[in-house]
């Protein structure tokens, strides 16, 4: 899951990537508008914290501009200003969420999984499919019941693939997802991720699509 | 100080009482001497008619009486009177006098002598007097008199008259004053009504639509009103720039504190302490915000918008944890107040209503007679009826320990209050859990009053 995050004050942006790293997301942080405007635009993103009050171009013109490019990314808006006015603009501009400072990180957390949650069409935090049960807040696998033991790129690929259920994935996307847009990842570790997966978690879980990438359920 | 009208008013009646007063006098004076010249004429007539007469009859003056015709020298105490000395002092009288004498308070010259007296049946009477040599040599005393009962009721009846007419005009006099007045104060009373209805749309006021005299008071006030609504603008601003400010250092410390509370060290007091600030922080921005506003960034708007507004973010808020939110909106009511400020308000309000609530939280908005009442209720626990003024208590000393409850309603409590308007907290009759109704004015007091 890969999240950018824009806030014009390093020390909160910084802080902001270390929880998000920490839970296995990709992280790119951005300190103005201008080029959060451009990356945003560019690069595909699972989801976006975005500061309101940016040096350069306001989050709040960032934001319409994406959407008004047709760019859905979930936004969690971030920002000082906590008036319902503020918020109700938010929302009216394509925000998905509101988050006032000072918060709490693990708010912060909580909304992003929401986020994604809301736009992977599941009402509960634990995804389920063929007796494996993914669960997206504390990133943990069960395979009927039993937790399973998974490294951080494999827990990364199955929550990609569970967030977007009955979507074909190609290895492109998913290695967009899974890696930082700096570094150069061979799309064939990631068919190495996907066989270790069905090993663990059974072969049935995660069908291939030769030559297209990977799809849990059914489209 | 007296109005101008009160003043313009006074002025024109003693004005016109004045010139009435002096015009009557002088008039009077003049139609006074006009009336007795006419008067004096007359006599003098009589005077002539008596001479001419005597001087065909002087050997037999008793024969005076045929000669003079007029039944007024016949009746007695007619008023009208006629009296000849002879030169050997008998004293021939007309039958009016009825045995009586004039007496003129002067001796008889050759020159007609006039004088006022009294008559002999009372009253007063005026005479004419004049000693005539005829052709023989005889020297005669000729004298003739009147009363002046017609002349007074002559002048009476002038006077009465010229009474009637200068009231009439005075009063024509004052009701144009009044007029007058009327339409030269008509650009200040406009000038109030535009000062309180252009600050309400954010418009400025034209010096050029007023007369040259009110002018320069108009762009002074155009000036102070501008001035005011950029200090206010200013101040809101700063207020929202500290808030930014403060903030964002804010969260730094506190997810610096989580994660070494993570690390197993001790920072409840800290944390407990950033809470604190934060919560007075975020009140004393609230309630700078609703001074400033309250001054003069409101106007009356129209709640549906508001509504339409918060329904929509509330809506799907109240979607995502399974309640219903229902709304019940008024297209055209309005209130006194800040847009942001009313969307604070009501904020506020729908999140207490959205964490207490179990289903179902209402939005709604009625009028009420001077303004507009708008609820927001909920089917949670309510609050107990003892609690409910220690949480609007304004000032009151914040409660940081139960997280989140009674500061936003504090916040609630004195925005409304700023504008005048009252925050009723009671059991909501419809959901059973609280309801929480703002009375808001659709005016101003600022300006209205």
């Amino acid at each position: 899951m890969r999240v950018l995050v824009v806030d014009d004050e390093p020390a909160l942006a910084d802080q902001i990537r270390r929880v998000l790293l920490s839970e296995g997301r990709v992280v790119d942080v951005v300190h103005d508008g201008v080029e959060a405007a451009y990356l945003g635009a560019v690069e595909s993103y699972d989801a976006i914290v975005l500061d309101i009050g940016l040096p350069g171009r306001d989050g709040l013109s960032v934001l319409k501009e994406w959407r008004t490019q047709g760019i859905a990314t979930p936004v969690l808006i971030l920002t000082a200003r906590d008036g319902w006015s503020q918020r109700v603009d938010g929302l009216d501009a394509g925000a998905d969420d509101y988050l006032t400072k000072p918060f709490h990180m693990p708010e912060l957390s909580a909304r992003i999984r929401a986020m994604l949650r809301r736009r992977a069409g599941q009402a509960s935090p634990v995804f389920e499919k063929d007796g494996v049960a993914f669960d997206s807040r504390t990133n943990r696998t069960m395979v009927d019941g039993l937790p399973v033991e998974l490294t951080a790129q494999e827990t990364a690929v199955l929550g990609y693939l569970f967030h977007h259920a009955g979507r074909l994935v190609s290895r492109t996307e998913l290695s967009e997802h899974i890696y930082p847009h700096d570094s150069d990842p061979d799309s064939n570790t990631i068919a190495v991720f996907v066989t270790r997966l069905r090993k663990k978690l059974g072969a049935g879980l995660i069908q291939t699509v030769r030559g297209a990438g990977y799809m849990i359920g059914e489209p | 100080m007296r109005s101008l009208r009160h003043r313009t008013l006074i002025n024109a009646v003693a004005a016109a009482a004045l010139s009435v007063a002096v015009v009557s006098i002088a008039l009077f004076a003049y139609i006074d001497a006009v009336t007795l010249k006419r008067f004096d004429r007359v006599l003098e007539d009589r005077h002539t008619q008596l001479v001419v007469v005597l001087s065909d009859d002087a050997q037999d003056p008793a024969a005076l009486e045929k000669g003079l015709i007029d039944p007024a020298y016949q009746r007695p105490y007619s008023g009208r009177y006629w009296q000849v000395k002879a030169p050997d002092g008998t004293v021939y009288t007309s039958p009016s006098l009825f045995g009586a004498t004039l007496v003129a308070p002067m001796p008889p010259t050759d020159r007609l002598g006039r004088w006022t007296g009294p008559s002999p049946n009372g009253g007063q009477l005026r005479g004419m007097q004049q000693r005539i040599t005829l052709g023989n040599g005889s020297v005669w005393t000729v004298t003739v008199a009147e009363t002046l009962t017609s002349l007074l009721a002559e002048r009476y009846e002038t006077r009465k008259s010229l009474l009637i007419a200068f009231g009439i005009v005075a009063a024509f006099g004052l009701l144009s004053a009044w007029l007058q007045v009327a339409v030269v104060l008509r650009p200040l009373g406009r000038l109030r009504e535009e000062v309180a209805t252009r600050w309400d749309r954010g418009a400025r006021l034209d010096p050029n639509d007023y007369p040259s005299e009110v002018a320069p008071l108009v762009s002074d006030i155009d000036v102070l009103l501008a001035r005011n609504r950029e200090t206010v603008a200013r101040a809101r601003r700063q207020a929202s720039d500290l808030a930014h400010a403060l903030k964002t250092p804010a969260a730094i410390v506190r997810n610096e504190l989580v994660t070494l509370q993570e690390h197993g060290r001790d920072v409840g007091p800290a944390l407990e302490a950033l809470g604190r600030l934060d919560a007075q922080l975020r009140r004393s921005l609230a309630r700078m915000s609703a001074i400033h506003s309250a001054e003069g960034v409101g106007g009356p708007i129209h709640v549906a918008p508001t509504l339409d507004r918060l329904s929509r973010l509330f809506g799907a808020m109240c979607a995502r944890q399974g309640k219903t939110l229902e709304v019940a909106n008024a297209p055209d009511l309005q209130v006194w107040m800040d847009r942001q400020d009313l969307e604070e308000v009501l904020g506020n309000l729908l999140d207490n209503a959205l964490k207490w609530g179990r289903t179902t939280i209402r939005l709604s908005a009625i009028s009420e007679p001077g303004g507009a009442v708008l609820c927001v209720e909920d089917d949670g626990a309510g609050i107990p009826e003892a609690e409910r003024a220690r949480v609007l208590e304004s000032g009151a000393r914040l409660d940081v320990s139960v997280a989140g409850t009674g500061l936003g309603l504090a916040i609630v409590s004195d925005l409304v209050s700023a504008y005048g308007g009252r925050l009723e907290l009671s059991t909501s009759v419809r959901l059973g859990g609280l309801i929480a109704a703002v009375h808001l004015p659709h005016h101003a007091g600022l300006l209205a009053g």
